[in-house]
């Protein structure tokens, strides 16, 4: 699928990509329909959740250092703003480092959607630029222009000549795809139309998109090993820093669905290779991943040496904890960027899945392929029930009372807390890191241990909590309110 | 003084709703009725021949100059016999939201007691089709409960009169409004009146009224006025009190049985070919 840069306005993941939100089946049948070309989401006659891509759009933008972005839209439209405030300051704070980005709402009143707000956004983006000097101005659209047709891409046309730094037009309405993570690759457009450059040369740097670099510290040691510098994406990043990831020798990601816009339109304009492998999650995860990069970049005999240190120091310890783990059977929730790579990684432990549930479904990446954590999946004989459900929480609901597994994975909290008052020991997989290479592994191994051994908690917070669904719906079938669904 | 009736025109654009209404109302004025004239269309004339000219300043530009915190005559102004004029208003073409304006204006009418206890009729002369929710605004939430919709026998003004009346179908399940009749602004196209007729009752509605087509209503226009105050002894200003009486005295009201595209073209073959020994 190409990538139209010369356009400011990003087709959803539904209308590019095949994504979709609904479906009950099998792993093996949701891979084949995908690799066939015949599957089809379904629709839901009752849906309790949803999230605004926005949301996903600017918290992306807004984590890079000393920019503005400006919210074209009513004020409650822009709340948001007051959370990434905090978030990037504190995100900032915890490297060491200042964030200076600003974050301001239009504040589009009844009179502005009647007539239009293109002459006050004109000014408040000249007053921001003069007010705060950021590096580069991201100017969203929302559902109020959105739906009134208000051009911001003239708006933002007109003030390139009179600002000099990056301006970009971010078109962003809530409501133009149910799967927020389109909102991932619309942030992603906006850096490579508007800040990413050329490369004039080559350097030993690799970019690394990822949501908080948290493990930033040890990822810079181990690249270091190789003799490549990690360039961690978009939190804390520079607008210098952005400008020049054409001329990184690599780009890779900590999550499929985060990444794939970013490495395949890098790849596409500037011939950064992207590293499609299964992610670095999981010790074969892990492994494949390496060794990619170190094909990729010319440094295989480093990459090889690496692994073989620390499956020394690790494996053994690793495979002592699996022995406990063995048997076990888990349900799991998450964004499809984890999802699968998180399934094989619990094959890989010797737990059982016997559902997992995807957030949404993308059928096919940017270059047209199968996501790889599927393809490992059914190449390793690896099937278990699934779905994809936009966070329905009555579905996975429904689910842990029919399976009654040993564990709840998630990397949503309201999620695991729901699965917690079920009865059922839950683990959060937050932190983007929680199973990143060997080390990691081990920990997230012995996190899940730790959960299952006292199950008191769970217990007796069940026993007190009466939760709303009632046994009719605990005797439904899991796919009781999708359309179309092939019972 | 009876009960009052709010009435909104529709019909295809340029079909003369504005044109109708206002010699309507002034009609409605020599029989001694008091009426409001409310324009629902950004271009902002549907008071013109009533007023004497652009002179009202919208709703909508008078509220974004001057706050909400407005007197009900900063917005209307007295036309022709008495009549009440009032202009929506609306955005420049190709921005904004006109719908959403004709939604905020007349919530303003209400909340400045524009309706009063004196008045007979309200109209709303609405821009074109029932494009949006704002263009439904006057026929939703128990506003105008009675529609008339200004058609001609050309095949476009037809299908706009068509599709109006799937958007009043829709709001008649849940309100109690009522298409009242169609109303033929004649363009002397062949067979005009039975294919008017055929349609209106294929439509489940009535030919409220067939306006002759005449000169005279364009030289009235260029002079700012309605044909009853431009020549009140003309036969076409008779032919528009003829229209008002109908208005007075119509009591047939139905739910619209909009037709499919098929079944349109079929009475328009039907009706629509003049036949060479017919004279209208």
């Amino acid at each position: 699928m190409a990538i139209h840069l010369e356009n400011s306005n990003v087709a959803t993941r539904e209308s590019r990509i095949g994504s979709i939100t609904g479906y009950i089946g099998t792993l093996s049948d949701l891979a084949k329909q995908s690799g066939c070309g015949t599957l089809k989401g379904c629709s839901r006659c009752f849906s309790q959740s949803s999230s605004c891509l926005s949301t996903c759009a600017l918290g992306q933008l807004a984590a890079i250092r000393d920019v503005a972005i400006i919210h074209h839209g009513p004020a409650g439209c822009s709340v948001e703003g007051a959370r990434r405030y905090y978030l990037e300051r504190t995100l900032a704070k915890k490297r060491g480092v200042t964030n200076n980005t600003v974050y301001v709402g239009t504040g589009m009143d009844e009179n502005d959607t009647i007539f239009g707000a293109a002459d006050t956004l004109r000014q408040i983006i000249l007053e921001v630029y003069r007010r705060y000097s950021p590096k580069a101005i991201f100017v969203s659209s929302s559902c109020a222009t959105g739906i009134i047709g208000e051009d911001i891409d003239s708006v933002v046309d007109d003030v390139r000549e009179e600002i000099d730094v990056p301006v970009a037009a971010v078109h962003c309405e809530g409501f133009k795809s149910r799967i927020w993570a389109t909102g991932f690759d619309i942030s992603d457009h906006a850096i490579l139309s508007s800040v990413v450059k050329p490369p004039r040369q080559k350097r030993d740097t690799i970019n690394f998109k990822n949501f908080y670099e948290s493990a930033r510290p040890e990822i810079i040691e181990m690249f270091r090993n190789f003799d490549l510098e990690p360039i961690f994406l978009y939190c804390n990043s520079t607008i210098e820093e952005l400008s020049h990831i054409s001329e990184s020798l690599a780009t890779t990601c900590i999550c499929g669905t985060l990444g794939n816009y970013l490495g395949n339109g890098l790849e596409e304009k500037y011939g950064v290779p992207y590293i499609r492998t299964i992610n670095p999650l999981g010790v074969a995860g892990f492994e494949t991943w390496l060794r990619e990069i170190g094909k990729v970049t010319g440094r295989k005999d480093k990459v090889e040496r690496y692994i073989e240190e620390q499956r020394a120091i690790y494996i053994p310890q690793i495979e002592e904890v699996k022995k406990e783990l063995k048997g076990l059977k888990a349900v799991l929730g998450m964004g499809p960027g984890y999802t699968f790579e998180v399934s094989r990684v619990l094959n890989e432990l010797g737990i059982e899945v016997v559902w997992a549930l995807a957030w949404h479904y993308d059928k096919k990446y940017e270059n047209g392929d199968v996501p790889p954590s599927m393809e490992y999946l059914l190449d390793n004989d690896i099937d278990f029930e699934a779905s994809v459900a936009d966070q329905q929480n009555y579905e996975v609901m429904n689910i842990l009372h029919k399976y009654q597994p040993d564990l709840y994975l998630s990397r949503h909290p309201g999620s695991t807390v729901w699965a917690i008052k079920n009865g059922t020991p839950a683990v959060y997989v937050a932190d983007e890191y929680m199973i990143f290479g060997y080390k990691h592994t081990l920990e997230f191994a012995q996190a899940v241990l730790d959960s299952i051994h006292n199950r008191s908690f769970e217990k007796n917070l069940a026993r007190r909590v009466k939760l709303p669904y009632t046994d009719w719906w605990y005797e439904q079938k899991v796919d009781t309110f999708l359309e179309e669904a092939g019972r | 003084m009876g009960e009052l009736r709010q009435i909104a025109i529709y019909g295809k654009g340029g079909i003369g709703k504005s044109t109708t209404t206002q010699n309507l109302t002034a009609g409605l004025v020599e029989h001694g009725k008091k009426v409001m004239v409310v324009g629902c269309d950004p271009k902002a004339d549907s008071t013109r021949l009533l007023l004497g000219g652009l002179a009202q300043k919208t709703v909508l530009d008078t509220i974004r100059d001057e706050g909400e915190d407005i007197e009900l005559d900063r917005i209307m102004r007295e036309g022709f016999g008495g009549t009440k004029c009032v202009e929506s208003g609306g955005p420049e073409p190709g921005v904004g939201c006109a719908g959403r304006g004709i939604i905020t204006s007349i919530n303003m009418l209400e909340n400045l007691g524009a309706y009063t206890d004196d008045l007979d009729y309200v109209f709303y002369d609405v821009l074109g089709d029932v494009v949006c929710g704002g263009f439904a605004m006057p026929i939703r939430e128990g506003k105008a409960k009675e529609i008339y919709i200004v058609a001609s026998g050309e095949m476009m003004a037809l299908y706009a009169a068509n599709n109006i009346a799937k958007g009043i179908r829709r709001y008649a399940r849940t309100g109690g409004v009522r298409l009242g009749g169609i109303i033929c602004n004649s363009r002397n196209v062949d067979r005009e009146l039975d294919l008017l007729r055929a349609f209106s009752k294929e439509l489940g509605t009535q030919l409220l009224y067939f306006v002759p087509r005449d000169n005279i209503v364009q030289r009235a226009e260029i002079n700012k006025k309605t044909v009853i105050e431009y020549k009140p002894d003309s036969n076409q200003a008779q032919e528009y009190r003829n229209l008002a009486q109908a208005v007075i005295d119509n009591t047939k009201f139905d739910i619209p049985t909009p037709m499919s595209q098929e079944r349109l073209e079929e009475i328009l073959f039907e009706f629509g070919l003049m036949s060479d020994d017919y004279n209208i």
